[in-house]
């Protein structure tokens, strides 16, 4: 089995927002316990909803002014650079709007692999000189040129297309792609396959012809009408929209009357207009496919990633350009404060406002708590692996990053939601961890301090045992507590879950029972790993937030005021099992 | 400390750097090290791949010791077991040559990786078995999975998370796990007297 690490998941109380309104229209999750009251409604990670609520804590933000937790899903995001991840140069948003979201400069990436192309001499093929657009000399190959993939090897003279220069790839290749010049059959051609006269142009280009070819059309119709004077385009304008209301109503329809200006309209109907009969003679691509086999064919990815669809068989894969990239800011969804703010450099990795919730809230890890007792060999949880109905203890060390001492109430429900309820206990669901003194200067007295206290308390644990009520250690800035977990059996069988009933007592009985029927289906995915909620309740005194500038300014500057947050958290702990 | 103690494993330098009696440097003199650099046993740096002389445009230049370095590594750098750096090479003016491997600061790269590279920025986290392609210049803050073989000549952008062969962006780094990077504490728990990590 996997080896399984245990994590912590701190959710986002966007959830509750859209948990209450969601209750309104009746639909709950199976699992849910909706009976609580609102207060004391427990959270199940298990939920299908709670996958969108629930982070690490990297990935949360934390709003200073709400004191609120924020998370990528909720969080409003706004563009701060564009930029290309292959040349890393910027891109204005008004050329985004000209040219597309991909790069236009000579960065593409190989359509097979995905790999990065390179540009390429196809004189020195053998001996390729990557990179070396640079220099001139005398030795410096000429063209033509050809983009290749050191990766996969793959090289655009593969689908026939070569470069006259080694700048401005982009222009070149949508030159030879979207028509106009074909330079590619001028150089040195070497008769790409399945790319005869009869094929088609791209879309864009049948586009481009097309609209051109209809505005044409419709600035001829409408020019009498007087019904728009402008010169638009598709269906947006009045004339097209009753050509094509006639069409459709079909046209004896007494109630509109046909004038002349439907004879004056006619559809394209030749290629320069961007007209195309339908290719229904399969036997070309048929032909192909014999002949080039299924290793001709595309994969569904390399055809997801071109820019242009289409695309049946591998020589007809072109280069990608790459997708530009952003770095983004993000505000608070509530206040509209900004949370996060990188600098608007590229190359730069400062950020201007970086409010995580690393920084305000305690992180939580989790290790198994080895056994030194020797009166239960059975429980050591080996990379993970519980066993089920028997206890283990877990240590989770509460890490305080805040300047000043917090106060942590922690609860559980005593079995874990879900098919398969384990019980959980925590020994010391309150205590209080001391402030994060980051000052350098005492920082090394104080770390050896630390580790003075914990030798002594290293030495003491033999007898050292986890006791209820008590933390288990307690170190700068950190508190370890003990949590213990009797894992529930992931048998099927009711028999199975008949006896834990009757041995496991009233309080999982109840659990079960009100479920309407137990669910007996298979194993599903994940289902076997021991997920405990847990309410985290933080009280700590910190510096008065002064956002309403009267009131703080008659106040003394140090004026403390008592904070609170509260959240629920998902930890896994281990796997289960299944003996 | 060192004269008097037995051998440890590792020879801890002025600069702080520790390296692993069992580490495979070869060339030397054209190897770099910041200082506060852990290299561990069976780590491989390939010194002796250096530029080849230059006749016509560097005579001035390089001459300068220490100028012709094939590998230059930053501050609080960690070279895990069995890993390997070796500088990119290639047709350079006609003639076959070895270009130098840049790290930052803070770059850990895992057992059994091999990198390429000709530039990796500072705060990378290299997986274990990863092979870096040559000429791949990897950014500030990039996070490469293990086991992902990242492609000759890509071009990594900051704060990227990268998995795959070849390897692809598949993530972003999130803002509160920049501080995941740091090697600092790392540093501290291997050497002749390692330390326990803080909890």
């Amino acid at each position: 089995m996997a080896s399984f690490t245990p994590y912590t998941y701190i959710q986002c109380p966007c959830y509750e927002t859209i948990s209450r309104t969601r209750s309104s229209d009746g639909t709950q999750t199976p699992s849910s316990r909706d009976s609580f009251e609102e207060d004391e409604r427990t959270f199940d990670p298990r939920a299908p909803r709670s996958n969108y609520c629930l982070y690490p804590l990297e990935y949360l933000l934390y709003c200073d002014v709400c004191h609120q937790i924020r998370c990528p899903r909720c969080v409003s995001e706004e563009l701060v650079t564009i930029y290309c991840p292959n040349c890393l140069f910027e891109v204005g948003s008004s050329s985004l709007k000209t040219e597309g979201n991909r790069c236009t400069r000579s960065c593409f990436q190989c359509p097979i692999c995905i790999g990065p192309l390179a540009v390429q001499s196809l004189e020195s093929a053998p001996e390729p000189s990557l990179l070396s657009a640079d220099n001139a000399n005398s030795s410096a190959p000429a063209g033509p040129w050809i983009l290749t993939c050191s990766y996969c090897n793959w090289n655009s003279a593969e689908i026939g297309v070569k470069f006259d220069k080694p700048q401005g790839i982009f222009a070149q290749l949508s030159k030879i792609r979207h028509g106009e010049d074909h330079s590619r059959s001028t150089i040195g051609e070497t008769s790409p396959p399945a790319r005869s006269d009869t094929v088609p142009d791209t879309t864009k280009a049948r586009f481009a012809a097309m609209k051109s070819f209809y505005s044409a059309q419709n600035n001829n119709s409408t020019t009498g009408s007087g019904l728009s004077g402008i010169g638009d385009y598709g269906l947006s304008s009045p004339g097209a929209l009753s050509r094509i209301m006639n069409i459709y109503s079909g046209n004896n329809t007494g109630g509109i009357k046909q004038k002349s200006k439907a004879s004056m309209m006619r559809e394209a109907d030749t290629p320069n207009e961007g007209f195309r009969l339908s290719d229904l003679d399969d036997s070309a691509a048929i032909s192909h496919l014999r002949h080039s086999g299924w290793e001709g064919t595309v994969t569904r990815d390399q055809a997801k990633l071109q820019v242009e669809e289409g695309a049946r068989f591998a020589d007809e894969l072109w280069p990608i350009p790459y997708l530009l990239r952003t770095k983004r800011s993000k505000r608070c969804p509530v206040c509209r404060h900004i949370i996060s703010k990188p600098e608007s450099k590229v190359g730069n990795t400062r950020w201007r406002i970086r409010l995580v919730a690393n920084n305000s809230i305690p992180s939580i890890t989790i290790k198994p708590l080895q056994p030194s007792t020797p009166s239960t060999p059975g429980v050591a949880p080996l990379s993970g692996i519980l066993r089920p109905l028997q206890p283990a203890q877990f240590i989770l060390t509460f890490k305080n990053p805040l300047f000043d001492d917090v106060k942590v109430t922690l609860a559980t429900p005593a079995t874990t939601p879900g098919r398969f309820a384990s019980r959980v206990t925590v020994l010391c669901p309150e205590f209080q961890i001391d402030a994060n003194t980051d000052t350098d200067m005492y920082l090394d007295d104080v770390l050896k301090d630390g580790d003075k206290d914990r030798r002594r308390q290293r030495g003491d644990e033999s007898s050292h045992q986890a006791e209820a009520g008590k933390i288990w250690e307690r170190g700068r800035n950190w508190v370890s507590i003990v949590v213990e977990v009797i894992p529930a059996s992931l048998r099927q069988d009711a028999q199975q879950q008949q006896q834990q009933k009757s041995k496991e007592g009233e309080g999982k009985g109840k659990g079960e029972g009100e479920e309407p029927v137990p669910d007996l289906g298979p194993l599903k995915e994940d289902e076997d790993i021991l997920e405990i909620p847990m309410f985290v309740r933080l009280e700590w005194e910190g510096e008065a937030s002064n956002d309403q500038v009267g009131t703080g300014a008659g106040k003394e500057k140090d004026a403390r005021e008592k904070k609170e947050l509260a959240y629920w958290c998902a930890l896994g702990i281990g796997r289960i099992s299944q003996e | 400390m060192s004269r008097k103690q037995v051998k440890g494993e590792y020879i801890e330098t002025d600069t702080g750097n520790k390296v692993a009696r069992k580490a495979i440097l070869i060339g030397t003199q054209h190897i770099m090290l910041g200082g506060k650099t852990v290299i561990q046993a069976e780590a491989m740096i390939r010194g002796d791949l250096a530029r080849t002389a230059q006749p016509s445009s560097g005579a001035g230049g390089a001459a300068a010791p220490g100028s012709n370095t094939a590998v230059a590594i930053g501050r609080y750098c960690f070279l895990s077991r069995g890993c390997c750096l070796r500088p990119p090479g290639r047709i350079y003016k006609g003639s076959f040559t070895y270009l130098p491997l840049r790290l930052g600061d803070h770059v850990f790269v895992g057992e059994g990786s091999v990198v390429q590279a000709a530039t990796v920025g500072s705060h990378v986290h290299i997986g274990q078995r990863v092979t870096v392609g040559e000429f791949a210049i990897i950014k500030d803050y990039v996070r490469i999975l293990d086991g992902s073989v990242v492609a000759p000549n890509t071009v990594i952008p900051s704060f990227s998370v990268v998995a795959g062969q070849p390897a692809r962006v598949i993530g972003e780094v999130p803002e509160g796990g920049h501080e995941a990077f740091e090697l600092r504490e790392l540093y501290k728990t291997v050497g002749n007297n390692p330390q326990p990590l803080p909890v």
